[in-house]
């Protein structure tokens, strides 16, 4: 049976010996709609998404949070999804769902066994086309997302590290607030202002389609059209948010967080937007910094020196300015002046001097590594598909961005961190227990 | 061929259908066929058992090394299973530590050892190399002094990390009260206990944990059966037979009687609550299938029970949840958890119980029941795109002595439950009577609440824990109120507090204009009283959405032009309102004084005035700060609460220009903009 099957997947797929290679067709519905399709027969599953270019960014000052908000609106039914049916429906189907939003991009989702493809696009399109918003479903989604906010910021240790950095980071653009917005902004915002974000973001023009999993891809065209066809197209979408000034000396906060015991401290940098080359540097100088154990902090802080219980660099990527940042947690008496050199101490090394030919080598395996693991499943290969198109302005990047990887030197890393990884260009925040207030 | 053609079929019918009516849901197409597979197996003569699934879809490989153990207990050395996961993977006694982690990096592979079996992975390329790594740091652990010092450092900072981690502590808790502090599923390590941990604990732990007898291991990916079995056979036949353990435990048992179970976090912003009772059964029990789905139904997820009435319907938690875990190693938990927010942490347990309470007495919609197959079906076939669940399929038969067929049957038992098996099992395993409702929250501002349920006509007991489990005796929030102290003095300091008898009796009338603002939308209130007489309107741009009225005979409230006469209590109520300051009437008969509490941090006298009415008086200021009384909403009763603040003085007299109306989940701001005092009113304010 199984030979049976393997051989069906060739013959619907073109299935090949290069496997890790993502086959998928794209093209534009009238509306504006991008889509993008991805065969894959192996297994009778089928992923129906939609990606919005609308995330924590786009909003008025006073007005926090809308996008994130919506994640929660727009699962409240539609004309023809009755309010509170919409799990109710893709659970019933055996499918799963869920959506999540970013300061760039929100991301909705259904992966379902394919005979329900049509309905995952139903669904969808019903989404993009009259979801109802009403009154009734703000004021429960806004107690949701009150709720949401203390699990996730308030009441969990180390939760409002990330915006204690955007606001040492960021004075003028949307990022300085947080994704789940303020919510004072939430409560005082009226139902006209919701909907009307609503027809200024949620448009086929503003959004990208990824069906992926076990289709037949004329069918299935000819699905899209019939179900996203009739959604009428949006005005552009016009984004011109205040640029910050560059970063002259060094930044230094203080945070308060009630629910720790131990401090942290947390070294940021201001760096530029997706797509960019030096993005893919930062990549891989996070890598070099703390990815397994032989990389050079952790086995300095933590498994030679022992002066650290954790540390991390992570850059953070983002559609205006990236985010990239070291977060360290002392062991024992270790202080955060000491650690803060320490640290320091390593990103002089990569300003000052070339990485060792064999720690080169070693990025070069790990990055090859990823890309291998990356593409393994097919709710991954979508949600890479929308966001490669969506934000990065190049599908064929979920085939081609280990090329990118491949092509950066070790003077480049360098450079890169010359250019961005300077003393007088972070920020320092100090995050400590409250009590220490 | 077969599926083509069916294929082919469903094509030619869709082109032919008509145009889509959106209005219809899509019909699912055909059920697709699911395939099965069943990894290749072997076993080593050391009873060490392999299952290989050849998947060449990417030049992958991973490794997993299952053990399968009965629970060990710890006992007052507990954290040593931890430590030795910790000093597990850190190289062998053939490759020092930093030339492995440097290898596995170089080769961008994973190799990770812990108490509890290992696992491996990276690119096929490389198999070689990362299984020979990966058995030796199975087989040959370094065990050293040092590092044992620095893991215990480590492992002591960690548990003093997480004593302010408000669900950490819920989780310890929650398992130590129902299984006991000394059952292995109980216990939990302290920075004392970590520190009784010697090396030679922590090598009798490796060698009593790791012993190929019960030992599955998993090789799945871009690999050849007849090369990898001779490999794997070669690596792991040194693997010395040890015999398994026998280890055995006092039975937990259930708590005798229904409690909350209190845990005082005074950081926590959100209470952490845990229903549970213990549940016995195993994937083998005719129960299995059924309490399945019950689960499902009652908690599995956001169209469940629980998550559509705490988050949909209430909005007190972000998400409401339970499980039971089937288990061949004795009692597990049935809990049902979610996180709320402070104020509604007694009205969340209440919501518990009911929702637990209607689903064990009503049975289940055989609409429910086909909705949760459904979900069961579909994710059981989707599981199946990964490869890697066909050797978990495979594992799971083996460890728990499942039928072969226990998985190719999967979706037959599925849609074979009824709704009796529903509420046959879920009568049998929710035990609600002797439920431990396990609350860790801040005391000063939930445990009143908890204390106060009333639920079917009885009070809840609750007993109260330390963050270690440990009964102690109930924490102290209210200040005691000095000696000499009582009710009169209370109203009498209020009185002076803002401006004294002869100036509040100056007053005789009283007009404020507030604005408060409710989902974005202006709300304006107008007040007036005097003379015996109350109003308030309440208008939102100009016109009025409820207006109350005392007119000195009759109260009523007119609301979309329609009035409504008030009768009973809640007449008299709004009668009341008519004092200027009612402070000076009670006077006359004064109230006990009823204890003292902290209101925002600040100590308060509380003084009962009628039924579950109760007002609070600043101990240092002498104002009126709060105001708490009960609301009947239908079936539901609601506490409503004000808070007061921002005193001004207007002509001599302290007024609040600064309240907040909490009613259920609603909060709303008034801040007052003008009080106009002695002001002629008009008949027409009270028609």
């Amino acid at each position: 049976m199984k030979k049976i099957t393997l051989v069906l997947a060739c013959l619907f797929s073109g299935y090949t010996a290069l496997a890790q290679q993502v086959d998928f067709e794209e093209y534009d519905l009238d509306n504006g709609l991008h889509v993008i399709l991805h065969q894959d027969n192996s297994a009778p599953v089928v992923t129906t998404s939609v990606m919005y270019h609308v995330g924590g960014k786009d909003r008025e000052e006073g007005r926090t949070g809308f996008a994130h908000f919506f994640e929660h609106l727009l699962f409240e039914g539609t004309e023809n999804i009755e309010k509170g049916k919409w799990f109710e429906i893709v659970s019933s189907h055996g499918g799963n769902n869920n959506a999540n939003t970013s300061n760039d991009r929100t991301y909705y989702y259904e992966v379902f066994p394919s005979n329900n493809l049509e309905l995952g696009l139903w669904m969808e399109s019903e989404r993009m086309l009259h979801p109802i918003i009403k009154q009734e479903g703000v004021d429960t989604q806004n107690e949701v997302v009150k709720e949401e906010r203390r699990l996730r910021v308030d009441n969990a240790p180390y939760g409002q590290l990330l915006n204690a950095v955007c606001e040492a980071l960021f004075e003028n653009h949307p990022y300085k607030d947080p994704n789940i917005g303020y919510m004072k902004d939430l409560d005082a915002a009226s139902l006209e202002e919701f909907q009307a974000y609503f027809k200024k973001y949620y448009v086929p023009n503003n959004a990208v389609l990824v069906v992926a999993g076990d289709i037949d891809m004329d069918k299935t065209k000819k699905m899209i059209k019939e179900y996203f066809g009739p959604v009428p197209k949006g005005a552009p979408v016009v984004r011109n948010y205040p640029k910050e000034a560059p970063i002259e000396q060094t930044i230094r906060t203080k945070h308060y967080d009630s629910n720790i015991q131990n401090p942290a401290l947390i070294t940021a940098y201001r760096t530029p937007g997706f797509g960019s080359r030096e993005a893919y540097v930062l990549n891989m100088i996070s890598t070099y910094l703390s990815n397994g154990r032989s990389s050079v902090l952790y086995k300095k802080l933590v498994d030679d020196q022992k002066q650290a219980l954790q540390v991390s660099a992570f850059n953070l990527e983002q559609e205006d300015y990236g985010i990239y940042l070291v977060f360290a947690l002392p062991l024992g008496e270790t202080s955060l002046e000491t650690l803060e050199e320490e640290i320091e101490e390593e990103m002089k090394k990569l300003r000052t001097e070339l990485i060792s030919e064999r720690d080169f080598k070693k990025l070069q395996n790990q990055f090859e590594s990823n890309y291998i693991n990356s593409n393994s499943s097919v709710q991954g290969i979508a949600n890479s598909l929308a966001r490669y198109y969506m934000l990065y302005g190049d599908t064929n990047l979920i085939n081609d961005q280990i090329d990118i990887y491949r092509s950066i030197t070790r003077e480049e890393i360098q450079d890169v961190a010359i250019k961005y990884l300077l003393p007088g260009k972070k920020a320092v925040i100090e995050y400590l227990p409250e009590e220490n207030q | 061929m077969k599926r083509l053609i069916t294929l082919l079929l469903i094509c030619s019918f869709t082109a032919v259908s008509a145009q889509i009516d959106r209005s219809v849901m899509p019909k699912s197409g055909p059920e697709p066929e699911i395939n099965l597979g069943s990894p290749k197996e072997f076993t080593l003569p050391n009873g060490l058992t392999v299952l290989v699934v050849e998947d060449k879809k990417l030049p992958k490989v991973a490794f997993y090394l299952n053990i399968d153990n009965p629970p060990m207990a710890e006992g007052d050395k507990t954290g040593v299973a931890s430590l030795t996961s910790s000093l597990l993977g850190q190289g062998s006694k053939n490759v020092p530590k930093d030339e492995f982690y440097e290898e596995v990096d170089f080769m961008g592979a994973r190799i990770n050892v812990y108490s509890g079996g290992a696992f491996a992975s990276g690119l096929s390329k490389y198999t070689d190399r990362i299984l020979e790594l990966f058995s030796d740091a199975i087989l040959n652990p370094d065990f050293k002094e040092e590092g044992l010092e620095d893991e215990k450092k480590k492992l002591k900072e960690n548990i003093a990390n997480n004593a302010k981690n408000v669900s950490n502590i819920a989780g310890r808790v929650s398992r130590a009260l129902a299984y006991g502090k000394k059952h292995p599923r109980g216990e939990f390590a302290t920075e004392e206990s970590v520190d009784r941990v010697t090396l030679a604990d922590v090598r009798s732990f490796y060698n009593n944990s790791f012993s190929p007898g019960s030992a599955y291991l998993i090789a799945v990916g871009d690999i050849e059966y007849r090369d990898i079995k001779k490999k794997i056979t070669n690596h792991f036949s040194k693997w010395a037979k040890s015999s398994p353990l026998d280890l055995s435990y006092t039975q937990p048992e259930d708590a005798q009687y229904r409690q909350i179970n209190f845990v005082d976090m005074p950081n926590a912003v959100q209470s952490d609550i845990r229903v549970q009772n213990l549940v016995n059964f195993t994937l083998n029990d005719e129960d299995y299938f059924p309490a399945l789905l019950a689960n499902y139904i009652l908690g599995g997820g956001g169209e469940a029970r629980l998550f559509q009435e705490l988050r949909e319907a209430k909005g007190y938690t972000y998400g409401a949840y339970s499980r039971a875990t089937p288990s061949k190693y004795g009692p597990t938990t049935f809990q049902a958890s979610a996180s709320v927010r402070n104020e509604v942490t007694d009205s969340a347990v209440v919501a518990f119980l009911d929702v637990i309470d209607n689903f064990r007495n009503n049975p289940v919609s055989e609409e429910e029941l086909k909705r949760a197959k459904a979900k069961y079906s579909g994710n059981f076939i989707m599981s199946l795109e990964d490869e890697e669940t066909i050797a978990d399929l495979a594992l799971n038969v083996k460890i728990n002595d499942l039928d072969k067929d226990f998985y190719k049957t999967y979706l037959e038992n599925v849609n074979k439950v009824s709704v009796e098996d529903i509420q046959r099992v879920a009568q049998k395993y929710l035990k609600p009577e002797k439920f431990r409702i396990v609350v860790v929250g801040k005391g000063s501002e939930v445990l009143n609440g908890l204390e106060n349920i009333n639920y079917q006509g009885k009070k809840i007991p609750v007993k109260y824990f330390d963050s270690e489990a440990t009964a102690i005796e109930r924490p102290v929030y209210e200040v005691s109120a000095p000696e000499g102290m009582d009710g009169a003095t209370v109203l009498n300091n209020y009185i002076e507090a803002i401006g004294g008898r002869s100036a509040i009796e100056a007053i005789k009338t009283i007009q404020a204009t507030s604005t408060a603002n409710i989902q974005g939308m202006p709300l304006e209130v107008e007040m007036k009283k005097g003379n015996g007489k109350f109003m308030l309107d309440m208008k939102m741009q100009g016109n009025s959405m409820s207006k109350q009225v005392y007119n000195g005979s009759e109260a009523f409230v007119v609301a979309r032009g329609q009035k409504n006469v008030l009768e009973g209590e809640q007449a008299k109520k709004l009668a009341e309102s008519a004092a200027i300051i009612p402070e000076l009437d009670w006077l006359e008969n004064a109230p006990e004084l009823k204890g003292m509490e902290m209101v925002d941090g600040k100590p308060a006298y509380v003084l009962e005035i009628a039924e579950g009415e109760l007002y609070y008086y600043d101990q240092e200021t002498g104002l009126k700060v709060k105001q708490e009384s009960t609301v009947k909403m239908g079936p539901n009763t609601m506490k409503n609460i004000q808070t007061f603040g921002d005193y001004r003085a207007v002509e001599g007299v302290m007024m609040p220009f600064s309240m907040s109306q909490n009613i259920g989940p609603q909060t709303i701001d008034l801040e007052t903009q003008e009080v106009l005092v002695n002001q002629p009113m008009e008949e027409s304010d009270f028609n």
